[in-house]
C-alpha cells in the first residue's frame, strides 16, 4: 500500500513532486469558468498521473498508489475541505464533532470525544485520512496508522492562503484538481469583497472572546488564525499570549477594546452582552459603554479553517463595520 | 516474643519454617494464570469495530500460530487483532503486572499500607518527564523533526518518563540517606517533598502547554492508546526481569516486614536490600509508566486485595499480584476502548475502588 516516503528519498523525488504538481494543476490559475468545476471536466481534461507523491502540512511526503476512493476524515474542517471539492461521497469515517455539510450525517464516526478510535479507522478501511496538524490529531496517533500502513496526509491551515493550498492539495489528492481550484476562486472572490466593503474605514481595537473560565481569559494568541481573521474584517485585534492564548484582566481592561465580540456566548447562553457589562471592572471598557459587544452566534465558521472561513469573515466584518453592510 | 508479636510478623516467619503448601501455590498461580489468559481472550475478541469480532479474533490468532485455520476475515481484521488489540492488551498485562509487584514491594519496604508503585518519587517525575517531552517540540521546533517523533522507534516523552521516574527516586533516595542509613520514615518524607516541587513543575509546564493539554492530561491519567510492539519490546524485558528478581527475592522481603532492627538482626544487609529492592521496583514502575502514564490503583490495590486473601507470605503474595494485576488491567482497558477510549486510569479508580472497599468491609466484619 501506498505509504509516506523515508527522509532519504525526498531529495530525489523533489523533481518528480514539481512535475507531477505542475501536471495536475490546471493551466493557468484564475480563468476556471463554472463549467468547468464538475468533477468529469477535471477528470477527462486533467487527469491526475498515480501513484501520485504530494507533501502535507507536516511536510512529509505522501504517496497515493491510486484516485482514493475512501477518505477517512479526522477533523471537522478536513471534512467539509474533502466535500468542497466534490468528494464527500467518498468520506468512510469522520467525527462526532462533524455538522456539515448534511450529508455527512450518516458517516461512521471514528473520532469520538476527541479520542481517535484507530480501530474504527482500520475498520473502516481508508485509502487516505486527513489528519489534523498542531496536535488535534496526536502525534503518536499519527504514528500509529503511519506504522499500520495507513496513507496519511495531516493538513494544519494557519492561514486563509493555507486553506486555499489544502484545498487545492486536497483536490490533487481526490483528481478534482479543477473543482478545488473554482472554489479556492470563489472564496478570494468572497474575502476580496468583504476586504473591499471595509477597506477604508477606522481600524477599532477588538476583542474576541474565545472562552472564559475561572477568571482566566482566553482570546486570540498573538499572530494567530483568529488574530489575522479579525484584521482581515477590519479590526485591530487585541491578543494574548502565542501559546496559552490567555489574556490577564488589568491588561485587557488597559487595552480597552472598543468592540468586544463573544465567541464562546454561541455554546453558553449565560454569556450575554449584560453579563459581560457586570463582570467587575468592565464597565469603562469602550466597547461596554458604547454598546459594542456583539454575541458571534457564527463561531463555529469563524474558527473552524475550512471553505466557510468567508462565512465567518462576513459575519465579523459586519459585528466591527456595520455600517459598511447595509443591505 | 511469639506472644508479643503481631501477625503479620508471625505470618513473615511461617515461611522460614515450613511455607504455603504445593497444593495451594499451584492452586492460586494456577488459577491466576488461567485468569491471565481469560483476560488477554477477551482483551483481543472485544472492540468498537464490528470488523473483528470475538470468533474471527479466534481465528486470527490460531492462523498466526500457524494452525490451519481457513482465511474468512478481511485483512482490515486481521490488522485490527494482530497490531492493534494484541500488543495493547500484552502492554496491559506487562504494566499491570509490574506496576502490582512493584507496589507489593514498597508496601512491604516502607511498611506503610498507603505505599503504592509512585510514592518516593517515580510518579512525579515521570510526570515530569512526560509532560517536558510532549512539549519539546513546542517550545524548540527545531527538535520536532525526529527528536519528536521516534527515537529508537519510541517517542520522546516515553523516554523522558522512564528517565524521569529512575532519576527522581535516585533524588530521593540521595537526599534521604544519612550516615549510611535510609529510615524508612524519612524516605516517605522526602519522596513526598520532592513530588510536590516536580509536581508545581508539571503543572507550569502544563499552564502553558496551550493545545497540547489534551495529549498531557491523557497521559497523565494513564492510557495505553498508543501501545504498539516496539514500545512492548523495550519495556518488556525491564518489567519481566526486574519482576523476576524481585519474585526471587521474597524470603528478604518477609524479613522486611519485621522493621530493619529485627531484618539486620536475622542477619540481613538491609540498607543494601532497601536499596536493591527499590532500584528494581522503580525499574519496573519506570518502565511501565513510560509505555502506559501514570495508571493508578492497580499498584496500590492489587497486593492488599491479594494480601486480604492470600496472607502476607511473598513466595506467594508476589507472583499472585504479578498475575492478578495483569489481568485486572487487561480487563479494564478493555473497558476503556469499548467506553469510547476513555484513559484506563478512570476505568481502575472509578470500578476498582468501590469493589475493594467493599471488599475491605467484609473481611472486617468476618473479623470482628
Amino acid at each position: 500500500m501506498a505509504s509516506r516516503v523515508p527522509r532519504v528519498p525526498r531529495v530525489f523525488l523533489a523533481p518528480l513532486v514539481a512535475a507531477l504538481l505542475a501536471a495536475c494543476q490546471p493551466a493557468a490559475t484564475g480563468t476556471a469558468t463554472p463549467a468547468s468545476t464538475t468533477s468529469s471536466a477535471s477528470s477527462s481534461a486533467l487527469a491526475a498521473v498515480y501513484p501520485l507523491t504530494l507533501t502535507d502540512d507536516a511536510g512529509n511526503e505522501v504517496t497515493l498508489a491510486a484516485d482514493p476512493q475512501r477518505i477517512v476524515s479526522l477533523a471537522p474542517s478536513n471534512t467539509e475541505i474533502v466535500c468542497a471539492v466534490g468528494a464527500c461521497d467518498e468520506l468512510v469515517g469522520v467525527t462526532d464533532f462533524d455538522d456539515y455539510p448534511p450529508q455527512i450525517a450518516d458517516v461512521e464516526d471514528v473520532v469520538v470525544g476527541a479520542q481517535v478510535d484507530v480501530e474504527k479507522v482500520v475498520a473502516a478501511e481508508p485509502d487516505l485520512v486527513l489528519a489534523a496538524g498542531n496536535g488535534l490529531t496526536p502525534d503518536d496517533v499519527i504514528a500509529q496508522m503511519d506504522d499500520l500502513g495507513l496513507t496519511v496526509m495531516v493538513l494544519y491551515p494557519e492561514t486563509i492562503d493555507e486553506i486555499y493550498a489544502d484545498i487545492q492539495l486536497v483536490g490533487a489528492a481526490v483528481d478534482e484538481s479543477a473543482a478545488a481550484t473554482a472554489e479556492v476562486e470563489r472564496m478570494r472572490g468572497e474575502i476580496a469583497a468583504i476586504g473591499g466593503a471595509v477597506a477604508g474605514a477606522d481600524a477599532p481595537r477588538v476583542f474576541y472572546e474565545v472562552s472564559i473560565f475561572e477568571g482566566q481569559i482566553y482570546t486570540a494568541g498573538a499572530d494567530s488564525f483568529l488574530a489575522s481573521m479579525i484584521a482581515l474584517a477590519g479590526g485591530d485585534p487585541i491578543t494574548g499570549d502565542a501559546v496559552t492564548t490567555s489574556i490577564g484582566q488589568e491588561e485587557l481592561v488597559a487595552a480597552d477594546p472598543q468592540v468586544i465580540l463573544l465567541g464562546d456566548a454561541a455554546y453558553d447562553p449565560s454569556i450575554t452582552p449584560a453579563s459581560v457589562a457586570a463582570r467587575p471592572g468592565w464597565a469603562e471598557v469602550a466597547a461596554v459603554a458604547d454598546e459594542r459587544v456583539v454575541v458571534m452566534a457564527e463561531d463555529l465558521v469563524i474558527t473552524r479553517p475550512g471553505p466557510r472561513i468567508t462565512e465567518g469573515l462576513a459575519a465579523l466584518a459586519r459585528a466591527i463595520h456595520p455600517e459598511a453592510f447595509t443591505d | 516474643m511469639r506472644a508479643t508479636a503481631t501477625a503479620p510478623t508471625t505470618a513473615a516467619l511461617r515461611p522460614l519454617v515450613g511455607g504455603p503448601s504445593v497444593t495451594r501455590t499451584a492452586g492460586v498461580l494456577g488459577g491466576g494464570a488461567l485468569l491471565v489468559l481469560a483476560a488477554l481472550v477477551v482483551a483481543v475478541g472485544l472492540g468498537t469495530s464490528e470488523l473483528a469480532g470475538p470468533w474471527d479474533a479466534a481465528a486470527i490468532l490460531a492462523h498466526r500460530m500457524g494452525l490451519p485455520v481457513p482465511v474468512t476475515w478481511s485483512p482490515g481484521a486481521e490488522q485490527i487483532v494482530w497490531e492493534l488489540r494484541l500488543p495493547r492488551a500484552v502492554t496491559a498485562l506487562v504494566v499491570g503486572g509490574g506496576l502490582a509487584t512493584a507496589g507489593v514491594v514498597f508496601q512491604a519496604l516502607l511498611r506503610n499500607p498507603l505505599a503504592d508503585p509512585y510514592v518516593i518519587g517515580t510518579a512525579a517525575g515521570a510526570s515530569l518527564g512526560a509532560v517536558a517531552g510532549l512539549m519539546i517540540p513546542t517550545l524548540v521546533p527545531a527538535l520536532a523533526v525526529g527528536v519528536g517523533t521516534a527515537w529508537l522507534g519510541i517517542g520522546l516523552a516515553q523516554v523522558m518518563a522512564f528517565v524521569g521516574g529512575l532519576g527522581s527516586v535516585l533524588l530521593v533516595y540521595a537526599v534521604a540517606r544519612s550516615g549510611g542509613r535510609v529510615p524508612v520514615v524519612t524516605l516517605l518524607l522526602v519522596g513526598y517533598a520532592i513530588s510536590s516541587v516536580l509536581a508545581a513543575a508539571t503543572a507550569l509546564l502544563m499552564f502553558f502547554s496551550g493545545n497540547r493539554l489534551g495529549a498531557i492530561f491523557g497521559w497523565l491519567m494513564g492510557s495505553l492508546g498508543g501501545a504498539s510492539w516496539s514500545d512492548l519490546a523495550l519495556a518488556t524485558p525491564l518489567v519481566v526481569v526486574a519482576g523476576a528478581v524481585l519474585l526471587l527475592r521474597w524470603r528478604r522481603l518477609n524479613l522486611l516486614l519485621l522493621g530493619d532492627g529485627p531484618a539486620a538482626n536475622l542477619g540481613l544487609d538491609v540498607e543494601r536490600e532497601k536499596l536493591l529492592l527499590t532500584g528494581l521496583a522503580t525499574l519496573a514502575t519506570s518502565a511501565a509508566v513510560a509505555v502506559a502514564g501514570t495508571i493508578g490503583f492497580v499498584g496500590l490495590v492489587v497486593p492488599h486485595l491479594l494480601r486480604l486473601a492470600l496472607g502476607p507470605d511473598h513466595r506467594l503474595l508476589l507472583p499472585a499480584s504479578a498475575l492478578g494485576g495483569a489481568a485486572l488491567l487487561a480487563l479494564a482497558d478493555t473497558g476503556a476502548r469499548l467506553a469510547g477510549g476513555v484513559p484506563v486510569g478512570i476505568v481502575t479508580a472509578l470500578l476498582g475502588a468501590p469493589f475493594f472497599l467493599v471488599l475491605l468491609r467484609r473481611t472486617r466484619a468476618i473479623g470482628r
